[in-house]
């Protein structure tokens, strides 16, 4: 723990950690932010106090990373307020939230990998000389200064960006956001792509930020690190701000309480276990793809009938592992078995041959092709049912997709429209019904609902579970919790690349799940794993 | 659920077939236009005999836009059309002129060897830029060199002639005063345009050219497809190196200079998008023509060539600020 003091100073000062503190650099009172019908941000409210290291938590999309994007400028809040330093603060473009000190480190990397180390680094404040040229040698003096200041010294500055590995790379993304004098520094998980090592750097470089007396907003997945390193922590649950907690009055129990919140329960009991499955459709044995540091590889298995699902975090390589097993991307070591027998595809053709049928995380990008019919979509997968010679049979093709529309209540004006003048929730559906065109006997999904209004939602769930009473052997990748709870039979849940547990439905519990995912008491539950 | 009913309103629907017809008649009317202003301004241009013109100049350029027309629905560009016209007509000429043949071995030899040599260049054009995943650009600039170089190489540098008189007949038969070499390249247009709209090989190209990855996820051979595309792009080439033959009775290689960017005019000024998956091959064709009537119709109001080139110049912008708006209304 880096600041005592300033818990001290608020307990003196008998104040509750919500309530506003006299020495607040920012206050934000229910912000919110809708994107159509998603409410990103639905009445957040916290304050930062001068100096203090204060994390932001909770589980995808809650709403952490559009309150930091409207932070810094990305985008504007539809109503509340934010007040800095006394003064209303309301940013229209990044430009004018580091003018008045608020600086972000993205998770995404924003440096130029051609350029180098030093460019990088003053590539908002290039020195000049009098003749108004570059001057070289003081902006490398000044990169390798900023460098030494955060320990890391022995990097050479005139080497260019590409040449470093992540860690390091994540590292000059923060030394470039120290060299303009920012009252608040925002880090976007940055510890995602560190060592354990250099994660140990980034907190003494946080700890010497703060003895600046520079505000640090640390968003992470990682509790361990916030019991470490903050001084509060805030919550956020569904695009609100749950509770504000000192975290020495605190306990990572509680605050994944409080992330996983109460309510949910109720959804969960009113939907029902699908019973017993049947053989086993899918497996995979010691099935390693690219990414994965461990050399052991995955082992799992999915019966006919049965929803199985994977929990676990951002990078935990739940995608990954899909998209091995479907033949999207290859497999490094170990093999996928389909009825019991090894199985080796070389294509996403053999996989959908071996009745396996995979619907992408990404559907903008993998999924559909937005500019062309519906009709043309459902049938892309599936082209033998709607041709005959390799000619079309655009009556056939329309009738098809109009059985699919009516079965999966896909709402269009008509089949021939383009895809993209669906709504999300649809154009899923039709992604959907690509898949069901090929009547696969295993079904994988990555992410069925995401960016789905709760409506079809619901509809999607009831279709899923209608396969799996038919007889298919579902596997479904989600970062919503809930999802998995009301879907699955049972969850597996990983964790930096390994399968960590196995829940069966009657032991679902969101906090069990949760802190498996966090790697807290990591034991095999279960034994079918 | 009711927070999901936007398709059911009706305007879209009435607004994108309205929007269609602006799309495909748009070009139609321009062409139309243009007949319309240089027959008032010229007393030459709508007589037989220059219709006639018209047609023969155009018939080249149609044929290598049409196999234009599938390398750019997927996404993609061949630069070296010209130059693989020249080496396919070099390679026919070396074989219409072999001695002790019968006439028509030697045509069939011809013909089957000008459009091989075109359909292995468009080939390898296709292997090599979808094996690794390269820019068509550059690979097809690289053949433009070699099948240039490979022209210069096989002839000799020199311009091949006599060519037996029936194939020099054919270059130059009518009916109707409609060139016969014109109606090859109608046939070839109806059956590309046949072959993009009706089978499942022409709807996967849409739909490479419109997302690559949800085709390959689907289940099909991307990288086949696209040599395909490549490969009739090359062919097409060298049917447009036979003509080309009969029509001026020599093979020579320096034929077909910048061709390539005529035909890709061509195809871009018929609406079809340079970022792929959307165009058609009979925008192609009034494209061609559109091309093929500004060439004749601005010399016979007597502008000189270069203000002819000037105005085709300041065309092929226009499309594309054209194509620009056509691409923002139907994302919209």
């Amino acid at each position: 723990m880096f600041a005592p003091k300033i818990n001290e100073a608020m307990r003196d000062m008998n104040l509750a950690p919500q309530e506003t503190l006299p020495n607040t650099i920012l206050a934000v009172s229910n912000l919110k932010k809708h994107f159509g019908g998603v409410r990103a941000l639905d009445g957040v409210s916290f304050s930062l106090a001068r100096g203090e290291t204060h994390a932001l938590v909770g589980e995808n999309g809650a709403g952490k990373s559009t309150l930091i994007k409207t932070l810094s400028g990305a985008f504007p809040f539809d109503s509340g307020d934010i007040v800095l330093d006394g003064v209303s603060y309301r940013p229209s473009t990044p430009h004018e939230a580091k003018a008045r000190g608020v600086q972000v480190v993205h998770q995404e990397f924003n440096l130029l990998n051609h350029l180098s180390v030093a460019e990088n680094i003053s590539i908002e404040a290039m020195p000049r000389n009098r003749f108004g040229i570059l001057d070289r040698a003081e902006m490398n003096r000044r990169a390798q200064a900023s460098l030494n200041a955060i320990g890391l010294g022995e990097i050479d500055v005139r080497t260019s960006v590409q040449s470093l590995g992540i860690a390091h790379r994540q590292l000059i993304e923060i030394a470039r956001s120290l060299q303009s004098d920012s009252s608040i520094l925002i880090l976007d998980e940055p510890t995602a792509t560190l060592t354990e090592r250099e994660t140990k750097r980034l907190f003494e470089i946080i700890a010497d930020i703060k003895e600046k007396g520079v505000t640090v907003v640390f968003v992470t997945h990682h509790l361990d690190e916030v019991f470490a390193i903050c001084d509060r922590v805030t919550i956020f649950r569904n695009g609100e701000t749950i509770a504000t907690e000192l975290i020495a009055d605190t306990t990572p129990e509680n605050v994944v309480r409080h992330m996983v919140g109460r309510e949910l329960e109720a959804e969960r009991s009113n939907s029902r276990s699908i019973g017993t499955a049947g053989d086993v459709a899918l497996s995979t044995r010691k099935l390693k793809v690219a990414f994965n540091p461990h050399q052991d590889g995955l082992d799992m298995d999915v019966h006919y009938g049965e929803i199985v699902g994977i929990a676990g975090l951002v990078g935990a390589g739940r995608t990954e592992f899909l998209r091995g097993i479907s033949a999207v991307d290859p497999i490094v070591s170990g093999h996928v078995e389909r009825d019991g027998s090894p199985v080796r595809f070389r294509s996403p053709r053999d996989a959908i041959s071996a009745g396996i049928a995979f619907v992408t995380e990404d559907r903008k990008e993998e999924g559909l092709i937005l500019d062309m019919p519906i009709a043309a979509n459902v049938s892309l997968a599936n082209m033998e049912a709607v041709s005959g010679a390799g000619l079309m049979r655009f009556g056939t093709e329309r009738r098809r997709a109009k059985s699919y529309e009516e079965k999966l209540h896909i709402k269009c004006g008509s089949v021939k429209d383009a895809a993209n003048s669906l709504s999300g929730g649809n154009q899923q559906k039709v992604v959907l019904a690509k898949w069901l065109a090929c009547s696969p006997q295993v079904l994988i999904l990555d992410e069925p609902t995401r960016g789905v209004d709760v409506g079809a939602k619901a509809e999607i769930y009831g279709i899923l579970r209608n396969l799996a009473r038919e007889g298919t052997a579902l596997l479904v990748v989600s970062s919503e919790l809930p999802e998995l709870m009301t879907l699955c039979d049972r969850i597996l849940v990983m964790a930096n690349h390994k399968i960590v547990g196995s829940v069966a439905r009657a032991d679902f519990t969101e906090e069990r799940i949760l802190k498996m995912a966090y790697g807290q008491n990591g034991i095999e539950e279960g034994t079918n794993a | 659920m009711t927070s999901d009913n936007r398709p059911l309103e009706p305007t879209p629907r009435r607004a994108l077939s309205f929007r269609a017809i602006i799309n495909n008649a748009g070009i139609g009317l321009a062409l139309l236009a243009l007949i319309l202003f240089f027959s008032l301004t010229s007393e030459f241009f709508l007589t037989s005999n220059n219709i006639t013109n018209i047609l023969t100049q155009i018939t080249i350029n149609l044929i290598l836009a049409v196999g234009m027309t599938f390398v750019i629905l997927i996404g993609g560009i061949d630069l070296s059309v010209g130059s693989v016209m020249a080496f396919a007509a070099v390679v026919a000429g070396k074989a219409i002129t072999l001695p002790d043949m019968g006439i028509t071995e030697l045509v069939l030899l011809a013909c089957l060897a000008g459009v091989m040599t075109g359909l292995i260049c468009g080939l390898l054009n296709g292997v090599i830029s979808a094996f690794w995943g390269l820019p068509s650009f550059i690979i097809t600039l690289g053949m433009l060199n070699i099948a240039r170089g490979a022209a210069l190489h096989v002839s000799d540098a020199k311009t091949i002639y006599s060519f037996p008189s029936a194939f020099e007949n054919f270059g130059s038969a009518l009916i109707y005063g409609v060139p016969v070499v014109f109606l090859v390249a109608l046939l070839i247009t109806l059956i590309a345009w046949f072959v993009l709209n009706w089978t499942v090989f022409g709807r996967l190209l849409y739909g490479i050219g419109n997302n690559e990855e949800a085709v390959r996820l689907a289940g099909h051979q991307v990288f086949w497809l696209k040599v395909a595309a490549f490969t009739i792009c090359g062919a097409t080439a060298g049917i447009a190196a036979v003509i080309y033959m009969a029509r001026l009775s020599i093979s020579s290689p320096i034929a077909g200079i910048g061709f390539e960017l005529n035909a890709i005019a061509a195809v871009i000024i018929g609406g079809t998008s340079l970022a792929g998956g959307r165009g058609s091959v009979i925008g192609t064709l009034l494209g061609a023509f559109i091309i093929g009537v500004l060439a004749n119709g601005l010399i016979l109001i007597g502008l000189n060539d270069f203000m002819r080139q000037m105005i085709t110049g300041v065309v092929i912008i226009v499309a594309v600020i054209l194509d620009y708006y056509r691409a923002k209304y139907s994302a919209s």
